[in-house]
């Protein structure tokens, strides 16, 4: 149909929690091209982690409930499928890992046997085989001593070694989405390094698409094809890496660039965006972002903010940019009234 | 300027309530030992249980959440969300108003009546063969159940209710005695060894283990035994063996506060040892220490029903055990004889279960979703 | 290096073991001398009706037993006799101690073992499916369920059984077979009982562990690496979560034997008759035939070091965690 490889569209992940119904993840809608990054950015509790566990349904269920949308992978809506085919689709076709590799592995069994697993249960390889293959991978990876090194526990790894094996475990089937929620986050910043480099050769060498999942812009700038911005449960705003980093449309990305460091320009000061991420059982009227926002207006939170295309690869859900711009025939990507 | 001295004194001992705590505690073993010397027998030994008990309770359990009302309030809150724990703590104040009051109200337990023997509960009825005075014959007779023995009596005719009221009081007493003894010896273990650390505390714990490799009935069976049954003895020797997990907690829970930088502060402020202990570890602590406690009522409630029932128990006292005892002897006569006070027994460990749980969850921050 | 350190550690749980083991005997020894009455007078109570002289036979016994010796030297043949396996004579029963043990012994292993079997593999089946359908009606009954069994008393609970099934249905005998064999089914059916009346209450001990303990790892956020791999929920549950959770549980299984096991066995054996230790103890008691009760007292001491021990090394193999200093 199209070159979109995963589209999520209007998606909804509810949380209901003593508290009140947390909607981490409120209709939001994106696209995974062939072969791209595409970088999900927003603050911590911004639904970014809601979105990517929504889509292989990992959301903990209580208190977590996908009400609603849709997710197509290959034109299949990986929320109606049946458990048994998502259970093929995990692991085969769309792999994903997550932000602390200390916990994410099983501290019991070695970390060649965690690698060699999707394997044996996917490919149907025995043992020594996916054995051999999680040597091969962990090589990959770039873990010395592989052959060492696998029979190994999990915490016998420092951190950025234990990443690596999530990463080679993830690989394993060879998959077409490699979906990694903050992998880097839980790392130094030399670690991380390494580890943003195997996410390039990735793409490179087996142009996998990936949906890279962060709060840091500084990571975004170097791996991204695209990136989509969220806030409060909802997207902000999405573009090409240079649309975002050049010409940020949205308030709310406008202030997470001043967060960043910038050597060449004259700053004097780093620019904390005011104000915290709203509470997500109780949001704000109208726009999400309208307390904390500098250009805020008096319209913004009476109305839910429209979704602007500002060109054809840069769209930006704000009061901002309300002008009689014709949308370039895309539809059905507007956001409605609720 | 007495004032600023009183206050002095009480602080070597880290706290005024210590120090009321520690007068009371002397002026306790000088009446004990006038009453060794003078034989006089000025309370029974239960009475000088009680007082200890009252004195450790009042200025550990009950000051300290005089105090601080709003944090009672908030961990009652938190209990009170758990309505199993709420049923449980109605039915251990009901009991304990059984206890107090019911002895004045019914019969006396011990009262034999071969006349009245074996009857039923109300509502049943049951056949007997009952001996006849005119005929001088056994006969098959029904026996109804009547108001005048609700529950029932036993193969001696003793009232069912007064042996259950009976054998109430001496399972509470034995339940909140014992157990505060347990606690207690286990608290103060495990906040010396903690405290003191090195040599003592491989002492200490290694004495526990000792303690904690003994299964706990067999060695309890072994005491008493030797020492021979007593009520006030049977609550000594669980005390004395009970403290085990309690000293293992504290120890723990205590060497983690010890590094915690309050304690380092007070200790370069020049704090004395014991001050440390009172004032800063002891109130920490106290937290994990109701919740064990609650939650070892019912084993130690169980132990003293388990004495009583082998045989073991205090012949001179009616204790739910004892009248198991004789119902499982009676079984194809008087079915109710074994079930009443089973009963009792199972609802009041289960009370204080349930009561146990919500105060652990109550006091637990992570239990809070 | 690994090897060395797991040898090393090994031989520092023996040494500890041998120590605990001393504690165990000098405590069983001082509780001896303190008490009101000297072994002397516990056999005296026993034999009374048959002698003249009460003094001339507790000098005697006393002269048998070594009781006239030095404290320290009654405590140096104490410790000797334990090691060398001499536990004493058994007046009541007319037999040397350890014949007796030898005699008895089978009967509690019978069924401690066998209600071990069927309370741990009950109570985690239970516990796991609660946790895993956790929040539900079947969780809430599972935890209401456990909440009775751990209530209810054994001794009363296994009155309750004879009262249902022996004295109304008639369907089990109350009292304990001993003529049978003990590899029948006609032995399996007379333990049936003894086994849920001891059972029960572990049952729901470990009911609550394993939920708990599944609960805990459930939380983990390696489930939700094992489900992104795509395995079924029955491998997730049974191999990644099972695998983290049993090594809790079977610390509190090891544990509970010195708590509620033993107690429990004592009471069971009481109640239906079976000839075990348990039995055999509470006879000698009414007997005050204490070297049966001393023996009995440090066997079950024994068997719980024993098996803490066994943990301890069994633990090194199932959890690559644990380091050995």
């Amino acid at each position: 149909m199209n070159h979109n490889l995963l589209e999520v569209k209007n998606l909804k992940t509810y949380f209901f929690t003593r508290n009140g119904v947390v909607q981490a993840v409120d209709g939001v809608n994106l696209a995974l091209r062939k072969g791209e990054n595409l970088c999900l950015v927003g603050e911590s509790g911004c639904g970014k982690t809601a979105t990517a566990l929504s889509i292989l349904r990992l959301i903990d269920s209580p208190p977590g409930k996908i009400l609603g949308g849709e997710i197509l992978f290959h034109d299949e809506d990986l929320l109606r499928c049946p458990e048994e085919r998502l259970r093929q689709i995990r692991g085969r076709e769309i792999a994903m890992i997550f932000q602390d590799p200390q916990s994410s592995l099983n501290p019991v069994f070695t970390v060649g046997d965690q690698i060699a697993e999707p394997l044996k249960l996917h490919l149907k390889l025995n043992s020594k085989e996916a054995l051999e293959r999680a040597r091969e991978l962990m090589e990959q990876v770039g873990i010395p001593q592989a052959d060492e090194r696998m029979k190994d526990y999990p915490h016998q790894f420092s951190g950025g070694m234990k990443q690596r094996v999530m990463i080679a475990a993830a690989l394993s089937c060879d998959p077409e989405i490699l979906i990694a929620d903050e992998p880097t986050t839980a790392l130094d910043t030399t670690i991380k390094a390494q580890i943003l480099d195997i996410f390039h050769d990735l793409k490179q060498a087996r142009n996998m698409s990936i949906l890279f999942i962060t709060h840091d812009m500084g990571t975004v700038a170097g791996i991204a094809d695209r990136i989509v911005v969220m806030y409060g449960g909802k997207i902000a705003e999405v573009g090409t890496t240079f649309d975002i980093f050049d010409q940020p449309a949205h308030p709310y990305t406008q202030g997470l660039l001043t967060c960043l460091p910038n050597i060449s320009a004259q700053q004097q000061r780093l620019t904390p965006i005011p104000g915290t991420i709203p509470s997500l059982i109780d949001p704000p009227s109208g726009c999400i972002f309208h307390p904390r926002c500098p250009k805020r207006m008096p319209i913004c939170d009476q109305e839910d903010p429209p979704e602007v295309f500002i060109s054809d690869e840069h769209r930006v859900v704000c009061q901002l940019y309300k002008q009689p711009v014709t949308s370039p025939g895309k539809t059905g990507d507007t956001h409605s009234a609720q | 300027m007495t004032e600023k001295k009183s206050g002095q004194i009480s602080d070597r001992f880290g706290g005024r309530r210590n120090l009321v705590f520690f007068s009371g505690l002397l002026a306790l073993v000088a009446v004990i030992l006038l009453d060794i010397y003078l034989e006089a027998q000025i309370l029974e030994p239960m009475g000088y249980f009680y007082i200890f008990f009252a004195l450790v309770a009042t200025c550990y359990a009950l000051y300290p959440l005089y105090v601080n009302r709003r944090l009672t309030r908030y961990y009652w809150e938190r209990t009170r969300r758990h309505r199993l724990s709420v049923l449980g703590l109605a039915f251990i104040i009901f009991l304990i108003a059984v206890a107090l009051i019911g002895p004045l109200l019914t019969p006396d337990p011990t009262k034999v009546n071969f006349d009245k023997k074996n009857t039923p509960p109300v509502g049943f009825t049951i056949q007997q063969s009952v001996f006849d005075t005119k005929t001088d014959q056994l006969v098959s007779r029904e026996t109804p159940g009547t108001w005048q023995h609700p529950l029932g009596t036993d193969e001696k005719g003793r009232d069912m209710l007064a042996m259950l009221v009976s054998g109430a009081r001496v399972s509470l007493q034995v339940g909140l005695l014992a157990t505060l003894m347990a606690i207690f010896i286990g608290a103060l273990m495990g906040v010396m060894s903690a405290y003191l650390g090195g040599w003592w505390d491989n002492a200490l714990m290694r004495f526990t283990d000792v303690m904690m490799t003994f299964p706990f009935f067999l060695l309890l069976v072994f005491i008493i035994f030797i020492f021979g049954p007593s009520l006030a003895f049977i609550i000594l020797a669980i005390g004395l063996t009970g403290w085990t997990g309690t000293a293992r907690l504290v120890r723990s829970e205590t060497l983690s506060l010890r590094t915690r930088e309050f304690v380092m502060a007070s200790k370069s402020l020049g704090a004395s040892g014991a001050r440390i202990i009172f004032r800063h570890l002891m109130p920490n602590v106290i937290s994990s220490i109701i919740v064990i406690a609650t939650l070892s009522i019912p084993g130690i409630i169980l132990a003293e029903a388990a004495l009583s029932f082998i045989g073991l128990g205090d012949p001179t006292v009616t204790s739910w055990g004892v009248v198991l005892n004789a119902g499982q002897r009676s079984l194809d006569t008087a079915w109710w004889v074994a079930v009443e006070p089973g009963i009792m027994l199972f609802l009041t460990v289960l009370a204080f279960n349930f009561l146990g749980d919500g105060i652990r969850d109550a006091f637990d921050p992570r239990s809070q979703q | 290096m690994k090897k060395a350190g797991l040898r090393g550690y090994i031989i520092k749980r023996l040494i500890y073991a041998a120590i605990i083991t001393w504690g165990v005997v000098t405590i069983t020894f001082v509780l001896l001398r303190v008490g009101p009455m000297s072994p002397a007078d516990k056999y005296l109570s026993n034999m009374s009706a048959r002698t003249q002289d009460p003094a001339q036979v507790v000098a005697a016994i006393e002269a048998r037993y070594g009781l006239d010796k030095p404290i320290y030297e009654q405590y140096f043949d104490y410790v000797v006799n334990l090691a060398r396996g001499d536990w004493g004579w058994s007046f009541s029963n007319s037999l040397p101690v350890v014949t007796l043990i030898r005699r008895h012994w089978v009967y509690s292993f019978q069924l401690i073992l066998l209600s071990m079997l069927f309370s741990a593999t009950l109570g985690i089946l239970i516990g796991v499916f609660s946790a895993v359908k956790r929040y539900t009606r079947t969780d809430y009954l599972a935890t209401l369920f456990s909440f009775i069994g751990i209530s209810i008393p054994n001794f009363w609970l296994g009155i309750m059984l004879i009262l249902i099934f022996s004295v109304q249905l008639g369907w089990f005998k109350s009292y304990y077979d001993t003529g049978l064999p003990m590899f029948s089914l006609a032995n399996l059916k007379a333990l049936v009982l003894p086994v849920i009346t001891l059972g029960t209450g572990m049952m729901a001990g470990y009911t609550r562990y394993a939920r708990s303990a599944t609960l805990d790892n459930l939380k983990q956020d390696f489930v939700r690496t094992a489900r992104a791999k795509g395995l079924p929920e029955r491998v997730v549950i049974g191999k990644h979560v099972l695998r983290n959770a049993i090594l809790p549980i079977i610390t509190i299984i090891m544990f509970d034997l010195s708590g509620i096991v033993f107690g429990g066995a004592y009471l069971t054996e009481i109640i239906f008759g079976i000839p075990g230790l348990g039995r055999v103890s509470f006879n000698a008691l009414f007997a005050s035939d204490y070297p049966v009760v001393v023996t009995i007292t440090l066997i079950g001491a024994m068997v719980v070091l024993l098996t803490n021990l066994a943990t301890d090394i069994v633990y090194t193999r199932l959890d690559p965690r644990i380091r050995y200093d």
